[in-house]
């Protein structure tokens, strides 16, 4: 009688999957059908008017950082909450990892990549508004440094070179620097987050030093990103 | 209007600071907070006063092109509600905590950011960033302290909570991919050309996200488990604003984003009102069936916000003043309550009923304020709760909602047998000697404060209703809102 059911509530569960899946199949089918061609200019804009009002060659950073960098600001604060929670919840105690040993050629690969690594994230922190990359993409790679440590050598070993307190610091700097940055336009009496508007734009579209406040921005995000996510893995990885 | 960023930008600065002081500077924490919460009060009635008529204020300059942040009425009303609690909140917390106060104050703060940059913002998508920054700091609170139950009722929090947030990702990335906008004037303009079909699905996805947020019944289980063994001064901010944003947010995008015909016409307004009654009667009697005082206060907020989404759901101005007038009245009362469950529990540990037997006669002030309170959110004269449910039901006959106003009145009864439960329970004589940790004046003058609130704002209702009075101006009538939006 149980097993059946048990049958029964797993059939029940998949059923209310399928239903609200091919639910959302008619929707999506009707929402295509419709002509909402015309109504893009928002999108169109950025494509068009994009380079001559921020600056920035990369697009992506252009709206990311410039007309919606309240979001971003929204967004980045919402890793740091995830990385203070998760700091707060698993206790100090350093459990060991698994027994893994490496053969050493993993161990000196490893060296050998790391500065690769650190060129590669420094790069897409600094060119993100003039090619591929940005702060979110920068950080994440720069983040890979700590974790490879803790992966092939030890949690005690990457904690040791990159301090716990150092990386909460280097985020809550990234986070303030965010800020502040988006406060220089109300110092040059223009809005919060003002960049182009607010007589930051220096140099021409293309060069590093360009885009306004973006690759400034970008920096900032890095960091914050960066030091957010290895403590997020380390602290992952120290519970038991 | 440069207040109003502001008003999001300092609690997340001061959030910022706060994590390089645990670190580095400890001997700057109380300063830091306590000063950041007294130049935010500053701001808070700067922008509140200013809120007549509604400013617009455009991040980065961009106007139509970026992220506004508009201050109407209705935002002043949640601003106001942030100005009351938010300092008795922090003094009291200043005492209650005793451990790892840095990250209390942190996520506190990170709440507050949250939810003042949700009552402010004119945008859909910054809306939801903001909604989720205050539903992580507000789950992260709810599992300070680390115990069993508190970790089980916050993981409920968290699927739940992270179950409505999908729907409403959901509907925002729909409503941009339909209209090419985030904007919340032009989304109005744009939605005319929408089949029905289509906007009453996206109406429902809306809906069904923020009543998981808001605790509606079927939908509201998680609340009384993340409530039960949660540090009691976050319940207060919980019941009072968390909840309460998410009644902005729906309240804010129905009104304005689908305007009050297509309500009517879609029948959503009599189905919430159903809805809200389903729900106050089973809160009730649930309610009184607890025997742990949190869970009993938990049940009776789901019961007091089904009142404020009824207040809301009318669809009539007067209907909108009375459920606005609600919520202000039910932070004030609710956050009264648990204030003071609160100091018994840090004086005596007490967290079910039967513990605070006999307390009325070793706290007689403390025990009058709980008594005031609840007899204000059981709606009796001449309290403040008194006041708005009247008005609720007033709206309800005028609007032709006959059986809400009889069922308004026997969930008053039903509320007043088990809060009558607590206060006779407070005022039953008991021999036995307790060990008293003695409640200092930094957790009883928050209490008073707000219990003063009660009876001020229950005999002087002009005070709040000036502001609340201009809120159905730019709600029930959208053109306005969007014109103003707009730039007109």
């Amino acid at each position: 009688m149980s097993r059946l059911n048990e049958r029964f509530k797993k059939l029940y569960k998949i059923g209310l999957v399928i239903t609200f899946a091919v639910f959302l199949l008619f929707l999506f089918y009707d929402i295509h059908n419709l002509d909402s061609d015309s109504k893009r200019y928002l999108s169109e804009h950025y494509i068009s008017e994009g380079l001559q009002e921020t600056g920035a060659t990369n697009l992506v950073a252009s709206v990311l950082y410039d007309y919606r960098a309240f979001d971003t600001l929204g967004e980045a604060t919402m890793i740091l909450t995830a990385a203070t929670i998760l700091a707060f919840l698993v206790p100090i105690t350093k459990a060991t990892m698994f027994g893994t040993t490496f053969k050493s050629i993993v161990n000196q690969t490893v060296k050998l990549i790391i500065p690769y690594l650190a060129v590669l994230g420094a790069y897409l922190l600094l060119f993100g508004h003039i090619s591929p990359g940005g702060g979110f993409v920068g950080g994440v790679v720069l983040s890979i440094i700590p974790i490879l440590l803790t992966i092939t050598y030890s949690v005690e070993f990457s904690e040791y070179i990159f301090k716990p307190d150092q990386k909460k610091l280097v985020e809550d700097i990234g986070a303030i620097g965010f800020v502040l940055l988006g406060l220089l336009g109300v110092l040059t009496g223009s809005n919060f987050f003002a960049s182009g508007q607010a007589y930051f734009r220096t140099g021409n579209a293309g060069e590093v030093f360009s885009a306004g406040l973006i690759p400034y921005i970008n920096l900032m995000i890095g960091l914050k990103v960066g030091a957010g996510l290895a403590i997020i893995f380390n602290s992952l990885i120290k519970e038991k | 209007m440069e207040a109003a960023v502001w008003v999001i930008i300092l609690p997340l600065l001061t959030a910022f600071f706060l994590g390089i002081s645990k670190l580095y500077f400890k001997r700057i924490f109380f300063p830091l907070v306590t000063g950041s919460a007294i130049i935010y009060l500053f701001l808070l009635i700067l922008v509140i006063t200013n809120s007549y008529p509604p400013k617009v204020y455009s991040i980065g300059d961009w106007d139509l092109l970026g992220i506004n942040l508009m201050v109407d009425p209705f935002s002043a009303l949640f601003l106001l509600m942030i100005a009351i609690l938010f300092f008795p909140f922090i003094i009291f917390s200043m005492k209650y905590n005793k451990f790892m106060k840095h990250d209390y104050f942190i996520f506190a703060y990170l709440m507050i950011a949250g939810i003042s940059g949700m009552v402010l913002t004119a945008d859909l998508f910054n809306l939801y960033v903001f909604m989720e920054v205050s539903s992580l700091s507000s789950c992260a609170l709810s599992l300070y302290k680390k115990t069993d139950r508190g970790i089980e009722g916050t993981f409920k929090y968290l699927i739940m909570s992270t179950v409505g947030s999908f729907f409403i990702l959901l509907a925002t990335i729909l409503t941009y991919y339909l209209t090419g906008t985030l904007n919340m004037a032009e989304i109005p303009l744009a939605f005319e050309d929408i089949p029905f079909k289509i906007k009453s699905t996206l109406m429902t996805f809306f809906v069904f996200g923020y009543a998981v947020k808001v605790g509606l019944i079927p939908l509201h289980a998680w609340l009384p488990d993340a409530y039960e063994d949660s540090p009691i001064p976050y319940n207060v901010l919980s019941s009072g604003l968390v909840l309460k944003s998410a009644v902005y947010a729906l309240i804010r995008v129905l009104y304005i984003m689908f305007g009050v015909d297509f309500l009517d016409e879609s029948r959503l307004l009599n189905i919430v009102v159903f809805w809200g009654v389903i729900t106050f009667i089973i809160a009730h009697c649930l309610a009184y069936q607890q025997s742990n005082l949190n869970r009993l206060l938990a049940y009776s907020t789901v019961a007091q916000i089904a009142y404020i989404m009824i207040g809301l759901f009318v669809g009539t101005e007067a209907g909108l003043i009375a459920g606005s007038f609600h919520i202000l009245n039910h932070a004030i009362m609710k956050g009264t309550l648990f204030l003071v469950v609160g100091i018994f529990h840090y004086s005596i540990a007490a967290v079910e009923i039967k513990d605070i037997k006999g307390l009325g006669y070793k706290f007689p002030i403390l025990s009058f304020t709980f008594v005031v309170a609840s007899f204000a959110i059981v709606g009796l004269p001449p309290f403040n709760g008194f006041l708005s449910k009247w008005l609720i039901v007033e709206a309800a006959l005028e609007a032709g909602f006959v059986y809400v106003a009889f069922f308004i009145l026997v969930g008053t009864f039903l509320s007043l047998t088990y809060y009558l439960k607590v206060i006779v329970t407070l005022y039953t004589k008991n021999e036995q000697e307790l060990e008293m940790e003695k409640a200092g004046l930094s957790l009883k003058l928050p209490t008073i404060f707000l219990g003063s609130l009660c009876i001020v704002f229950g005999i002087v209702p002009s005070l709040p209703l000036s502001l609340i009075n201009k809120i159905p101006e730019f709600l029930l009538d959208n053109e306005d809102y969007i014109r103003i939006l707009l730039g007109g």
